[in-house]
């Protein structure tokens, strides 16, 4: 019977602890800094375009063919204003099917992509498929106040 | 009427994919008389993704996304035995920093992975509270891992050479007192259920399984250990920086479900001893190698095994030139012991089966692949 | 007032009290497992969840009403409901205070013991009238389990009887005024309580609706409002062996207070409170060890029965008797066989 009693004091016992629980929507815990979210667009905001160049080197890696990404030529390149001769023309993540695993950031040569903070998809509309705003937009809310260059760290 | 005269006909019980306690989606077939088992036909592969075949296709860093979805809750130590693996037919020798980060990393997952065993079979037994504390302290640990590698299951942190990033600022002064709060919370588990007079009936003598029977059936790790075989990758092939470390292994002798509990018990204890030597030894310096810039192996193939919280890890990797691996075979410890469980059940009671599944710790995402 | 209709108010408000009671203990136990396993519980109706039991019983009642096509129609519609009035039944005879009650039954005990068994068949149906595998090992499960363990639960009151030699509960309330029952009788007490844990279900008991191989055993089938009557019965049987342990073991209303005895309406709701106060600590025990404790096995929870609650029971009969023809102080060598029975729990898990 000791055995026994002995773990109804330890059940006891914290009974009287603080619930360790954190009350998700409302409140959540702090991400670490380098979080796997979904992967955003880095935005140069130099240039005002982002650093994709739609050379769909994630695409092909990407483990779920989560990514469809297309090239375009760059019209600011001609102008002069730009260095990138080709600029994405579309970028779409489909948030369904992305595993946040990285491999696109590891595998960008431009460093455009980033993992960012974003990990929630569930929603009562959720748009399955991540166009350029929304992917730049995940990267900007996540480096606010933070001069707009990539991580070398990321990698 | 005549008792001999009436017919009576086995009972077959389906258990699984879909049930709470197999752990997974493992599925088994029961044919039982009454309350007692009389044989257990296990069926597996329900989770099979084609892990081996999707790695063919898949560089040599990438594959390894794949390895931590297979044992889902054991990610580092998967990728220790990749990385071992790549590193043999690279050429190519870790960091010494990096060699630590390693070892750490692993044992912590060692013992989240171990707590995560611990809750489940006290689910299976019937207790709710114990699953609760082990999430309670496996959380900790999680917080220390997503603080590292930057995901909380699937890390995709080791790199050929060393890992992806350095351990985060002030994670040395961070990991010792989640260690501490750690070693209370295992005491915490250990009173709870290890002398509970219930849950001994439960556990003592079911499912024991010999050592000769283990061998031959190919277990490994705390299952083979519980058997009274004092075998552990990390002593016996010591690979990474593991000879350089004191710790010991734990070993019972009756095979049964209670040794396998306590060994593991045990187990999470000396790798909290790991950890904090690692801790005080880990050296400054680079955490990447000098490794070179396209990862493209010489035509070879080597066999790396390592110590998962599951048993022997081994892992095969044929190069053919190339980016991509010719092949990956996985030697899973989970495949191996649950092939024991047939075994095990023989003489069992229904209640008892899910008990001796839980012991065995399976993780069907390994035994599928 | 014809005694029909003052009987049937008396049912309409027992029914009343019964629902609501049985919410509360709900509430009740999702909070106190909660913060023994460091969690919070319900949080998100009403202030701390507090209204989670009533939109639980509302969503059960609007859900679908689902039938297995292979069931036994007839016997499975019915099972919840003779799973539920039997407990039902026992409330009858319970009283909560000297004058709170249905009706006093000169042989109150004998009707308790009586009903408390009955329920076993509605669950034996529901077990074979599913048409499940699980359903029906977890109906046998019960029925064998019931069975055995309503025999050391009517003999460990059976001393209870002997010292009081009435089984009208009002009497066995008022005779335990200097000294309660749980003194004079330990291991009828202990041995009550453990089979009262088997009649009703719960862990380390939880055999036959054992979520983790049997996923809820004879409910396994039940949805929406015929399983929320099952989920009644449960709970309500959890406070009626909760009254009848306090008033035969612990006092009832009567100790310590004695006053309480008194007719007088306030006396009346101090006694009822008082009485009900004794209740939820005892239900409070019960949820700990839920929080605690892992379940027996079939066979080792027959064991217990067999071999160690029915002798001891015998045991703890034998000495009451004769404490009742040779003098009290032969009550002392029950705390002995009380001492005997906890060592060979201890013994026997050692043992192993």
């Amino acid at each position: 019977m000791l055995g026994l009693i002995k773990g109804m004091i330890i059940t006891w016992k914290s009974n009287w602890r603080k619930p360790v629980t954190v009350q998700y929507p409302d409140e959540s815990l702090p991400l670490a800094p380098g979080y796997f979210g979904f992967p955003g667009l880095i935005y140069d905001h130099e240039v005002d375009e982002p650093f994709c160049v739609g050379c769909q080197v994630c695409a092909r890696y990407c483990p779920t063919d989560a990514i469809f990404v297309t090239m375009k030529d760059n019209p600011k390149f001609k102008e002069g204003t730009s260095k990138r001769r080709k600029i994405v023309d579309s970028f779409e993540l489909n948030i369904s099917r992305c595993i946040s695993c990285n491999i696109c950031v590891e595998v960008c040569n431009f460093d455009a992509i980033e993992m960012t903070d974003t990990f929630e998809a569930a929603g009562y509309h959720p748009d399955v498929v991540a166009g350029i705003p929304a992917l730049i937009e995940m990267s900007e809310k996540q480096r606010k106040g933070v001069l707009a260059r990539p991580l070398k760290e990321t990698r | 009427m005549a008792l001999d005269r009436l017919q009576t006909v086995d009972m077959t019980i389906n258990m699984g994919p879909q049930h709470p306690s197999t752990h997974g989606v493992f599925r088994m077939v029961l044919r039982v008389d009454g309350e007692r088992i009389l044989d257990c036909e296990p069926y597996i592969g329900y989770l099979h993704r084609g892990f081996e075949k999707l790695s063919e296709n898949e560089n040599y860093h990438t594959v390894l996304i794949h390895l931590d979805r297979t044992d889902y809750l054991a990610g580092f130590c998967n990728e220790m035995a990749y990385i071992i693996a790549l590193e043999k037919l690279l050429g190519v020798v870790p960091s010494e920093r990096a060699e630590y980060i390693r070892v750490i990393m692993c044992e912590l997952n060692r013992i989240a992975s171990h707590m995560m065993f611990y809750g489940a079979l006290g689910a299976d037994a019937g207790a709710l509270t114990p699953f609760l504390y082990a999430f309670r302290e496996r959380e900790r640990l999680q917080g220390l891992f997503e603080a590292v590698s930057g995901a909380r299951m699937m890390f995709f942190y080791f790199r050929a050479g060393g890992v992806r990033i350095d351990l985060p600022d002030g994670f040395i002064r961070e990991c010792r007192r989640v260690l501490d709060a750690v070693k209370f919370g295992i005491d915490e588990c250990d009173k709870l259920l290890t002398n509970n007079e219930v849950f001994i009936s439960r556990t003592k003598g079911i499912g024991a399984i010999s050592a000769a029977a283990a061998i031959d059936y190919g277990c490994s790790g705390p299952i083979l250990r519980a058997c009274g075989v004092k075998e552990d990758v990390r002593r016996s092939e010591p690979y990474s920086i593991y000879d350089r470390l004191d710790f010991d292994i734990p070993v019972a002798y009756s095979g049964d479900t209670y040794d396998r509990y306590v060994v593991r018990m045990e187990e999470m204890r000396q790798s909290i001893r790991i950890v904090e030597q690692c801790l005080d030894q880990i050296p400054d310096g680079p955490f990447m190698g000098k490794v070179p810039r396209f990862i493209r192996p010489e035509p070879g193939e080597v066999y790396v095994r390592t110590e998962n919280p599951r048993g022997d890890y081994g892992i095969y990797l044929i190069s053919r030139g190339g980016d991509y691996p010719y092949r990956v075979k996985l030697r899973s410890p989970c495949f191996c012991n649950l092939m024991a469980l047939r075994e095990m059940l023989k003489d069992c009671y229904i209640a008892d089966s899910v008990m001796v599944l839980g012991s065995l710790d399976i993780v069907l995402g390994e035994v599928d692949r | 007032m014809p005694a029909w209709i003052d009987a049937a108010i008396r049912v309409a408000i027992m029914l009343f009290f019964v629902f609501n009671i049985v919410m509360v203990l709900i509430y009740m136990e999702r909070k106190v497992l909660a913060h023994i396993q460091q969690r919070l519980g319900p949080m998100r109706t009403g202030f701390h969840g507090i209204l989670q039991s009533p939109a639980d019983a509302i969503k059960l009642m609007v859900k679908e009403d689902l039938a297995p096509s292979s069931a036994d129609k007839w016997v499975f519609r019915s099972a919840p409901y003779l799973v539920f009035v039997p407990i039902f039944m026992m409330f009858v005879a319970i009283p909560f205070s000297s004058s709170v009650v249905i009706r006093h039954l000169d042989m109150g005990l004998f009707y308790l013991v009586a009903f408390s068994s009955l329920s076993i068949v509605g669950m034996l149906m529901a077990g074979w009238g599913s048409d499940n595998k699980y359903a029906l090992l977890g109906g046998v499960r019960a029925a064998a389990q019931l069975i055995s363990y309503e025999l050391p639960l009517g003999i460990s009151i059976l001393g209870v009887a002997l010292l009081t030699q009435s089984l009208r509960l009002g009497d066995i309330a008022s005779a335990q005024y200097p000294l309660p029952f749980i003194f004079a009788q330990p291991l009828g007490f202990v041995i009550f309580i453990t089979a009262s844990l088997a009649e009703m279900s719960r862990t380390p008991f939880d055999i036959p609706v054992a979520e983790s191989e049997l996923v809820g055993g004879p409910l396994v089938e039940y949805s929406g409002m015929r399983w929320a009557v099952f989920f009644l019965a449960e709970y309500a049987n959890l406070v009626a062996t909760s009254a009848i342990a306090v008033l035969i073991f612990l006092g009832g209303w009567s100790w310590p207070f004695y006053a309480l005895e008194g007719v007088g309406w306030l006396m009346q709701i101090l006694a009822v409170a008082w009485f009900f106060t004794k209740v939820f600590a005892l239900i409070f025990v019960v949820f700990w060890l839920r929080g605690t404790l892992p379940r027996l096995r079939i066979d080792q929870l027959m064991t217990f029965a067999w071999k160690l609650l029915i002798p001891f029971s015998f045991v703890n009969l034998l000495l009451t008797a004769a404490a009742v023809i040779y003098g009290t102080a032969i009550l002392a060598l029950v705390w002995v066989a009380t001492a005997c029975l906890g060592y060979t729990v201890y013994a026997y898990a050692r043992s192993r």
